[in-house]
């Protein structure tokens, strides 16, 4: 069974329709890429399965039992995580209460030995995702790198984490980081089993990460399969290139 | 001018500027939370001391006085939890395009719902509470027990509050969705319980601040219009969203105040706040401790 099915998915702003029955399936353990130009509907789509915009139409079906009416937070708590191209991070507070406050805000325990347990856990992913030695910088003191780390960090910190939804990770950072960022990413699939779907436009990455990507343009889906399967289809070509018209222009 | 009574208009001004500071912090709690600006903030304040007002002269008599304080605040957070699930929360569902409109839309409608329903139950008369303290002097300034008490009951109130924002992880959590509402949502916290904390909370200190000072400025259906316009006028000093520059405005406004009446007159003492704002929003737009809005 898939862990996420989507079906005919649809979000229209006003006379805008940014996604268009999207169907797509993912299963367990995969590392699926979701690729297209610039204002193909990919973070619209991002948005729609994180909970964070209602669809138009459509079903999003999680293990099987559709999440669509539910809040984000509750999608959280399934294990389903969402990071954001431009980090959403509490920038007032440091690295360390970053990754604690979620956690500690909706828990009824707050025994000593529970917040020494939840301190050690953020310990262990600051330092799986080399951020241990910044733990105690404010957020707004990392550089952008850094920030996407601890996005990721932070959804380590989920309980039963079994869906990661990444949205331009690799945008604008180092080749440093961006090693570090694959790593930790091929990591948690082959130790933990953690399912991504992961949005980039960064090619190079998604080759190496990704078995199968999906292209989008103009609000559907054009194209799945491999890497070089979709890079060699006319259609993804046309929505890259512009096809004849390219052509013409140049 | 004799230095004694220099220190005196001085502690004077930082006295009215403490007792301002608490409304002010309502406001901008409120906004820096939800980010939408309570209209009806005065009416909470007004409703905070008719609470007080019966309370005292009904229930538990003048020496519990005290005791009003927290059960105004407790009421009016109840109410405040109520108005911000069913009134204000559906402006958050979906994708709303126009949620300043709507806010403000609800809450002046608010503001004056709660006003005509204090001219019918309470009548078109100021009620006097019996004072709290008699006077007494704070260093060389002779004050109203009344006031020192004010003075008192807000430090405490202002120091409850940063202890709950600052120390305890509920109170994070909020501090947390003042800074990224996406974020503490996808961070698996549920938002539309911490808008209706913030919104009880933000509220019960307006009505704090209404049964605290319901000795200082009587009780009647719009006791709230001069405490909100200070407040307002302070959130803008100090910077909208930004609690410590609310106080430290609050601080400001009471000092422009009280040495403007001292070294100019005191029939201008509201014209002095008006004049400082207008500079403020000339010399530094987006207040004292206000962020700036990155243009691109």
């Amino acid at each position: 069974m898939s862990i996420l099915q989507v079906n005919n998915l649809a979000k229209h702003f006003g006379g805008l329709v940014a996604v268009k029955d999207l169907t797509l399936s993912i299963k367990p353990g995969e590392i699926r890429g979701l690729i297209g130009p610039n204002g193909c509907g990919k973070t619209t789509t991002m948005n729609m399965l994180a909970g964070l915009y209602k669809p138009t139409r459509g079903d999003v079906r999680y293990h099987g039992k559709s999440i669509v009416k539910l809040p984000p937070h509750i999608r959280t708590a399934q294990g389903i995580m969402r990071t954001f191209q431009i980090p959403k991070l509490f920038s007032e507070m440091t690295v360390e209460e970053n990754m604690m406050v979620p956690a500690l805000a909706t828990s009824t325990e707050k025994t000593p030995e529970f917040i020494e347990a939840l301190e050690n856990k953020a310990t262990e992913k600051l330092t799986f995702c080399k951020l241990d030695h910044v733990s105690h910088l404010l957020a707004k003191q990392l550089s952008g790198g850094q920030r996407m780390l601890l996005q990721i960090a932070r959804g380590l910190m989920v309980e039963g984490l079994e869906l990661f939804l990444m949205d331009e990770p690799f945008a604008g950072i180092n080749q440093v980081i961006k090693e570090t960022i694959m790593d930790a990413i091929m990591e948690m699939n082959d130790n933990q089993g953690i399912t991504f779907l992961i949005v980039s436009h960064e090619m190079s990455s998604v080759r190496r990460l990704c078995q199968t990507v999906c292209v989008m343009h103009e609000g559907s889906l054009i194209a799945e399969g491999s890497m070089t399967e979709v890079a060699n289809d006319p259609l993804v070509i046309e929505a890259y290139l512009g096809g004849q018209n390219a052509a013409s222009d140049s | 001018m004799d230095l004694i009574i220099l220190t005196q208009y001085v502690l004077s001004g930082l006295v009215i500027g403490v007792i301002y500071a608490l409304m002010a912090v309502s406001i901008t709690f409120v906004h820096g939370m939800m980010k939408v600006v309570n209209w009806s903030m005065g009416e909470y304040y007004m409703m905070g001391g008719y609470i007080q007002y019966l309370l005292i002269t009904m229930l538990i008599g003048p020496s519990l006085w005290f005791l009003g304080i927290p059960i105004a605040f407790a009421i009016i957070f109840v109410l405040g939890v109520v108005i911000q699930r069913y009134m204000l929360h559906p402006m958050f569902v979906g994708e709303s395009e126009r949620m300043d409109e709507y806010a403000t839309i609800v809450t002046i409608t608010l503001m004056i719902l709660f006003r005509n329903l204090a001219i019918i139950f309470g009548g078109p008369y100021q009620y006097s509470v019996p004072d709290y303290f008699p006077p007494t002097d704070l260093g060389p300034l002779p004050i109203s027990g009344n006031r020192f008490m004010a003075l008192i009951g807000t430090a405490l109130i202002l120091g409850i509050l940063y202890y709950v924002m600052k120390k305890t992880w509920p109170g994070r959590a909020l501090l947390g969705m003042s800074q990224n509402r996406i974020g503490i949502q996808t961070a698996g916290i549920n938002v539309r319980r911490l808008d209706e904390i913030a919104f009880g909370i933000g509220v019960g200190l307006a009505a704090a601040a209404g049964a605290l000072l319901a000795p200082v400025f009587l009780v009647w259906a719009e006791s709230g219009s001069v405490p909100t316009m200070k407040g307002f006028e302070i959130v803008v000093i100090g910077g909208l969203g930004s609690i410590p520059g609310s106080i430290i405005a609050a601080l400001l406004l009471g000092l422009i105040e009280s040495l403007g009446s001292v070294f100019i007159s005191s029939e201008y003492r509201d014209l002095f706040g008006f004049v400082f704002l207008i500079l403020i929003l000339i010399f530094r737009p987006n207040g004292l401790f206000g962020d700036r809005e990155r243009l691109a």
